[in-house]
């Protein structure tokens, strides 16, 4: 295999590493910061207390139960999404490709509003398996469906199989919701994508599914880098592609299957922060997934609570995503579409 | 005359048939009959319930095949429709808009609406697929984007609205046909009929701009100007589509497919197109009708297997 690190200049190799460093040590005290966000005024201290001393106070219930698990859930719905995107973006080469755009998060919400309303499961530990069946079966059909013919999957083609399976996927969603209202009031705000309400247990069950996902890719973000450079070179170089494509595809439905059973189909973090991550380090798939991982979190966490801080209505994180996403995506497409038939 | 197209003809009349007679007051044969003498019974459910209705999806999945066939022609691509490119998302967003940021009664607002949103959204997609001119990747692409930028505002609305009029705004926005009445009808017909003669009449142009973007210039087709015109008369009919049965998808993307070996001009395939879109959305109508679901939950359902088999099909194009 070729070892880049050895031809590389050796400060580029540390500006790198200093800037993932940077990135990571800005992760704690933008959590802190979204931990005081919100309707009461909490002092920036309390947190500590919180922790360490539970009193039973409404500061401390509403740290503790509101909004601990909320910042938790974002920034491991942000990693988890962002990982998956630059995962797929690398193994397809396509810079449309993404958990949202692919029809993944669509079929692990239908799973997952398919198993609220009709089994008597409500569990996420359980809830989630269903969603990582919906996310392997959607993201099989999308990339079938998105390969026949000549020239393979294309990004044009593989982005309208994807709009076509999540249309397909989003109706019957809304036939199950639109036949039980208690189902409707329940779910609109998850199926919207929202990191509102979920408790601390919820989190800790769905959290080792997200973080054993992330510690695997990063494991595995050399043979990624190896499979972005194309299915020729990578077998050329010794890498069995096949074998390495199918793990990877796992490690995109364990991600993303996850983060949506955490947070419903939060959907562009998973395109918009490779592509940044692109921008920073340039084309080496290892440095883009290790700077994904921190970047989506900020993404996710800064977005959740940016918006309650800015303007204070309590937005569902998935609307705010695609709000700022879809101008991104525009913007690509306008840029990028020579290379995308 | 085209063998096919008598065929489709003959097809629609009986779905057409079926669909006046089916229901939860069965009509036989003769009820129509006597309908048509004066029965004041059997002439009220057909004149105010079923025939409107029955017209109704039978002129909008008419609309939708042809606005169908437009979109393939200038995208070039088969999987391309007027559903999936945004233009259905804006109209939802502009009854979603009405519905719940307006007080009290707004049913005869609606279709204006929605029309209005599939206008807006057509004309981002065309202003932001500029670029020196306009490519039907670019088109596609901008169009997906649009369509995820108006489905976040849609869902902000419904997240915030009150539970009722989120209802009310989702059942519409499900696609339905079950509150046509000839005042609708009547309006749907002053937009849509104008706009299907003139594609019918641009069909050689249509012919023309399934080449390359090269070919069609050298071959003297004004490029630029023919895709603008013919993105107008297909937002026009989709607005006017969406405006009265709610955005209802597939069938613009399966009426132009399933037609497509009958000929290669368009003469012959929209009205092919138009037929067939009005038998899928008649029959699906027919069957949402028997099962309680809206009719734009059953196409869906209908066309992805659809979808699929088409590809296979002509993976080696």
């Amino acid at each position: 295999m070729p070892n880049l690190d050895a031809i590389l200049p050796g400060r580029r190799r540390n500006r790198r590493a200093l800037g993932l460093v940077l990135l990571i040590a800005l992760v704690p005290p933008m959590a802190l910061w979204a931990l005081t966000v919100g309707s009461s005024q909490i002092a920036p201290g309390m947190w500590f207390d919180a922790l360490m001393h539970p009193d039973g106070s409404r500061e401390h219930i509403v740290l503790l139960d509101i909004r601990l698990p909320r910042m938790l859930a974002g920034l491991l719905v942000g990693a988890q999404l962002a990982v998956a995107g630059a995962i797929m973006q690398a193994v397809t080469a396509n810079p449309l490709a993404s958990p949202g755009l692919l029809g993944i998060n669509a079929g692990a919400a239908f799973a997952v509003v398919l198993a609220l309303a009709f089994t008597s499961i409500d569990a996420s530990g359980s809830l989630v398996w269903f969603a990582f069946g919906g996310a392997g079966v959607a993201g099989g059909c999308v990339y079938a469906l998105g390969s026949i013919g000549r020239g393979g999957a294309t990004p044009l083609k593989l982005a309208l199989a994807g709009a076509v399976l999540t249309a397909f996927l989003t109706s019957v969603t809304t036939s199950l919701l639109l036949l039980d209202q208690g189902t409707l009031d329940n779910l609109r705000l998850w199926a919207a994508g929202s990191l509102m309400g979920r408790s601390l247990a919820t989190v800790a069950e769905l959290a080792p599914y997200g973080l054993a996902g992330l510690a695997c890719a990063l494991a595995a973000a050399r043979p990624i880098m190896t499979l972005s450079l194309g299915g020729d070179v990578a077998s050329t170089v010794g890498q069995n592609v096949v074998r390495w494509r199918l793990l990877a595809g796992l490690l995109v439905v364990v991600l993303a299957g996850s983060a949506v059973a955490l947070a419903g189909p939060v959907g562009f973090v998973g395109l918009v922060v490779p592509h940044a991550a692109r921008m920073l380090v340039g084309a080496d798939y290892r440095w883009i997934m290790a700077y994904s991982a921190p970047l989506g979190a900020l993404l996710v966490l800064v977005a959740d609570a940016g918006i309650r801080w800015l303007v204070g209505i309590d937005l569902p994180v998935g609307i705010t995503m695609a709000l700022l996403g879809s101008p991104v995506f525009i913007a690509l497409a306008r840029r990028r579409s020579g290379m995308m038939r | 005359m085209n063998r096919g197209l008598a065929l489709l003809a003959l097809l629609v009349v009986i779905a057409a048939a079926l669909s006046l007679s089916w229901g939860d007051n069965g009509l036989a044969p003769q009820d129509i009959v006597a309908a048509l003498r004066g029965d004041p019974i059997a002439a009220i459910i057909l004149g105010t319930v079923r025939a409107p209705r029955v017209a109704t999806a039978l002129l909008v999945g008419a609309c939708l095949g042809v606005a169908g066939a437009i979109t393939q022609a200038v995208m070039r691509n088969p999987l391309a429709e007027p559903g999936l490119l945004g233009i259905n998302s804006g109209a939802s967003l502009g009854v979603a808009l009405l519905v719940i940021g307006a007080e009290g009664a707004v049913g005869h607002l609606m279709p204006l609406a929605g029309f209005a949103g599939a206008a807006v959204a057509a004309t981002a997609i065309y202003v932001l697929a500029w670029r020196g001119g306009t490519s039907s990747i670019r088109l596609i692409l901008v169009g997906i984007g649009i369509g995820a930028a108006t489905g976040a505002v849609t869902s902000l609305l419904t997240v915030f609205g009150d539970i009722r009029d989120v209802q009310r705004a989702l059942a519409w926005m499900a696609g339905s046909i079950y509150n046509a009445d000839w005042t609708k009808l009547g309006w749907l017909a002053v937009w849509s009929l104008p706009a299907l003669a003139i594609t019918w009449c641009l069909a050689r142009d249509l012919d023309l701009s399934a080449f390359d973007d090269d070919v069609s210039c050298a071959l003297g087709l004004p490029l630029q100007a023919m895709r603008a015109a013919l993105i107008a008369l297909c937002t026009l009919l989709a607005g006017a589509s969406v405006a009265a049965a709610g955005p209802i998808s597939f069938v613009g993307l399966l009426a132009p497919q399933l037609v497509r070996g009958l000929s290669s001009r368009h003469a012959v395939r929209l009205p092919a197109a138009a037929l067939c879109g009005a038998l899928l959305l008649g029959g699906a109508d027919l069957v949402g009708r028997l099962v309680q679901l809206p009719a734009g939950l059953l196409t869906p359902v209908i066309g992805v297997p659809f979808v699929g088999l088409l590809l296979w099909r002509r993976r080696n194009d």
